[in-house]
């Protein structure tokens, strides 16, 4: 504060002022005063429900999707006796311990199979009670114990979407009373769906899982970190410790802020011109110069996007490091790149690293710019490596959210909770590290 | 994966010279009575950077001159004579060549295209191989001319500083490059959409309907007046009704009223708010909020009412705002000197009083710049417009009608199967440049705003 803005103070002796002390007890006065009182407890209160409603929007959020997604993680399987040496499927003992097992087993007819064993269980149109892929588990089952193919056996098998659905009250009238049925015989059952976590996308609601999505995403991050991590660290030393102030730093500077603030979509766009788009460089034409929709294209560009992040958080991590430690390193006669590399960096490595897992964080969560490289296509198999076709889990959230099929909506409530749970793991492993390795200089 | 390998092979030709010239560094040591001038792990780095660098620099380059010598050394052969002259259908023809090259089992539609599958494989492969020996061979001969200058007296740490600090530079270039990129390949594809589209018909028709595009008037259905419209009408009003009062007071009572215990708990929970996922958001909004604000207008007498409103996708980008104008006013509010404060609490005023009397208006620049971000961020959210609000370009004042933004269109005209130099994708970056652009002068303005208000207060 400067010193004009001080109170003027008299300087002679003061001139008496003719004028009575406000009295307060007045009538008029108590009312201004309980007026003004009341103000204040309104504007306290106001500010309590603001901060209160947003909490319980954030609750009210959470709470649907949970209560949405928890019939995700379930399956209902139903109980199917099948009759194997009845049911006149033949297949070699010897096909079934090769790779030819699956081959073999399908060409024996075994999905029909399925499908009659249910008609004479649960009666005419008793097919429609599982699941379509239901067959593959009594494939697999044969597989770990041909013997079964001896015997009359009960196997729980997935029920269909719309039995499924019937059961948690939101199927059509007839699947209702079909699934009433079926309880009243006592064949349902419900259990943990671990096919949902080691599964890919299909267009059975019932049949999916989010592996190949969360494949894809840990691929994308792979890429996002090995190009966003070096790159921003290094460009954040450059600019805290050796860039000389002239109009070039400067004018980096403002290019990282500005970056920063970049709405996440044109970086979508930055890809699918640079990384996907054809163009001609010294008369020659390049075609894409990478494969659309795979992990290395979703990963750079994320890249790109979150670098601002970790250089703006590592830009503040080292100017923390008090000059005292730099002075010191000086002192004893080491080079400005030894300061930095073995004193400094080490120092500022905590703090890097919050920034950098916060960053991560929103990458992995970032749906918009991968939308836009393609990465929404239906992929059944799970990435192998960087350049094949890949999705990645807030895609398939939303490829699923525009799915008709109702089974879908647990589905994906499901996913977004797989999200939100590794998303909240990101930000408290952060958390955890700006505790711990805070210091106070 | 052949690419990887190079990779991996030139990372460990470097680390073999690293350890070489660390070696040999260690010698030098042992048997001389004279001192290195540096460590023999800086030996070590100085062999390790001329072996791995000039190759990597290399793979580089060829990778992006490559293309055009294969496709030079295709031209030659004798099956494309055939290949139409016109560029544009050339390149397809090659690009279709070049696709059956690289997949199993691919078969082209284009009898020639067919034919030169087997050449484009051989000149690939041709190339491949010389770029391959060629980085290697480079990698060795950095590496030799390295060693033969590891001798005590040689200052290897100096060279490899100056080394790193190159390094640092090119780091700290990405950012200009990245912002040039952006700019350069939005304008680009933006100046080709306006050579087909007059930019008076993009800025300011009425128009917007992508689905049916005349052939002959392309602007006449490229209008993006109802975009922008409903961009600020989602973004800078319906969000904002929320996000500013929600933000402002939560803000307030967070800094001035709460006990510590609860600041240090709902403060976090609030900015919980902002790591939610947007496509979480959009799930949430067209799930619960869409059908809800729907039935609220049917009760309210709109017997058509949108389940795509304005309203839905508005009141959730909203609240993900609110975090964001809290934290910015929480600053703003905190950079207010306690002087004022407590001048004010010790005139005889009540909290409440000096708040909204001393503290606002003293932090109102702060607040400002910080609301001006906040849109910023609501014009440029994607997901939850994507998912909530509908297609339909409307100008209307209407929250429960459908109103629809730039970056949804983005993402509907790009998604589609449609070439890649239709007017239709075209317009979508241009979109985008306008979307850029905005951005780009709300974050110029408010960041100039804060930086000159700190300075009034120090």
């Amino acid at each position: 504060m400067s010193k004009s803005l001080l109170p003027q103070l008299p300087t002679g002796p003061a001139e008496p002022t003719e004028r009575a002390p406000t009295d307060w007890t007045t009538v008029a006065m108590q009312k201004r005063i309980r007026r003004r009182y009341a103000r204040e407890r309104r504007f306290r209160f106001f500010g309590l429900a603001a901060v209160t409603l947003s909490a319980a929007f954030l609750a009210f959020l959470l709470i649907t999707m949970v209560a949405n997604g928890w019939r995700g993680f379930t399956r209902t399987d139903v109980a199917l006796p099948i009759d194997f040496p009845a049911s006149g499927i033949v297949v070699e003992r010897a096909q079934l311990a090769t790779r030819g097992a699956d081959l073999a087993l399908a060409g024996a007819g075994l999905e029909n199979m399925v499908k009659s064993a249910a008609a004479t269980a649960f009666g005419p149109g008793g097919e429609e009670v599982l699941s379509e892929h239901a067959w593959l588990r009594v494939r697999d089952a044969i597989k770990a114990d041909p013997s079964i193919l001896d015997r009359k056996i009960t196997i729980d098998l997935p029920a269909s979407t719309e039995i499924d659905q019937a059961l948690g009250g939101k199927g059509t009238a007839a699947a209702e009373a079909a699934a009433a049925k079926l309880q009243q015989a006592g064949v349902l059952s419900r259990r943990f769906n671990a096919d949902f976590l080691h599964e890919s996308d299909s267009t059975d609601p019932v049949a999916v899982g989010i592996w190949g999505a969360l494949k894809g995403s840990l691929l994308t991050m792979a890429v996002t970190f090995l190009i966003a991590f070096p790159v921003g660290v290094l460009s954040a030393i450059y600019l805290e410790e050796y860039a000389p102030k002239n109009r070039w730093t400067d004018l980096i500077e403002v290019s990282i802020n500005n970056l920063a603030a970049v709405p996440s979509i044109i970086f979508g766009l930055l890809g699918l011109a640079v990384f996907l788009g054809s163009w001609s460089l010294f008369g020659y034409q390049f075609g894409p110069l990478l494969p659309r929709s795979a992990a290395l294209v979703g990963g750079l560009t994320l890249a790109l996007m979150i670098m601002p992040v970790i250089v703006i958080a590592s830009r503040n991590a080292i100017k923390a490091v008090p000059p005292s430690i730099r002075d010191a390193a000086l002192g004893i006669g080491a080079s400005p790149i030894q300061v930095v590399f073995h004193h400094v960096l080490p120092l500022a490595m905590p703090g890097i690293l919050t920034g950098t897992i916060i960053g991560m964080a929103r990458a992995l969560g970032e749906t918009a710019p991968l939308l836009l490289i393609g990465m929404r296509a239906f992929i059944v198999t799970p990435p192998g490596g960087f350049t094949d076709p890949a999705t990645v889990l807030p895609v398939q959230i939303f490829l699923w959210s525009d799915e008709v099929s109702r089974g879908f909506i647990e589905k994906t409530s499901a996913a977004i909770i797989v999200l939100l749970v590794f998303l909240l793991a990101m930000n408290g492993l952060a958390i955890y590290l700006r505790n711990k390795f805070e210091t106070r200089w | 994966m052949n690419a990887f390998a190079l990779l991996f092979l030139v990372a460990g030709l470097g680390l073999i010279g690293w350890l070489t010239a660390r070696a040999r560094a260690n010698r030098f040591d042992r048997g001389g009575a004279r001192r290195l001038h540096s460590l023999p792990g800086q030996h070590g780095m100085y062999v390790a950077m001329w072996t791995v660098l000039p190759a990597l620099l290399f793979v580089a380059v060829w990778s992006a001159v490559s293309p055009g010598l294969v496709k030079e050394a295709v031209l030659q052969h004798p099956a494309a004579a055939q290949l139409p002259q016109f560029d544009f259908e050339r390149d397809a023809l090659l690009a279709e060549a070049r696709r059956v090259a690289n997949e199993d089992g691919a078969a082209a539609f284009d009898p020639v295209a067919q034919q030169l599958a087997a050449p484009t494989r051989d000149a690939q492969a041709r190339y491949r191989w010389m770029g391959t020996a060629a980085a290697i061979l480079l990698a060795f001969a950095g590496a030799a001319f390295a060693l033969t200058r590891v001798r005590a007296s040689f200052k290897a740490r100096s060279r490899v500083e100056r080394g790193t600090m190159l390094l640092l530079l090119v780091a700290s270039l990405i950012a200009i490059l990245t912002t040039l990129g952006i700019f350069l390949s939005l304008l680009w594809e933006s100046l080709r959409f306006f050579q087909q589209v007059p930019i008076t018909d993009f800025l300011f028709g009425t128009h917007w309907s992508p689905q049916v595009i005349d052939a002959g008037d392309p602007g006449k259905s490229l209008g993006a007046v109802p975009l922008f419209w409903g961009t600020f009408f989602i973004g800078a009003i319906i969000a904002m009704i929320v996000a500013i009062p929600f933000g402002l007071m939560s803000a307030i009572y967070l800094t001035q009223y709460a006990a510590p215990s609860v600041r240090k708990w709902m403060k976090p929970i609030l900015e919980m708010l902002a790591g939610v996922p947007t496509v979480v958001y959009g799930y949430f909004a067209a799930l619960t909020v869409a059908p809800a604000v729907r039935d609220l207008a049917v009760s309210l007498g709109y017997t058509y009412a949108s389940s795509e409103s304005a309203l839905a996708a508005g009141l959730v980008m909203g609240v993900m705002i609110i975090p964001f104008v809290s934290s910015m006013a929480d600053d703003s509010i905190a950079a207010v000197p306690t002087a004022m404060r407590d001048g004010s609490l010790a005139m005889g005023a009540t909290t409440s009083e000096t708040i909204s009397r001393v503290l606002i208006p003293a932090a109102l620049p702060g607040v400002v710049a910080g609301v001006l971000l906040a849109v910023s961020r609501a014009i440029g959210e994607t997901m939850i417009v994507v998912m909530a609000a509908s297609g339909a370009a409307n100008i209307t004042l209407n929250p429960f009608e459908s109103a629809t933004t730039v970056t949804k269109q983005i993402v509907d005209l790009l998604t589609g199967e449609s070439e890649f130099d239709s007017p239709k994708t075209l317009a979508a970056f241009a979109l985008g440049l306008t979307l850029f652009v905005i951005t780009l002068l709300l974050n110029i303005v408010a960041l100039r705003v804060v930086k000159k208000y700190r300075e009034a207060y120090e």
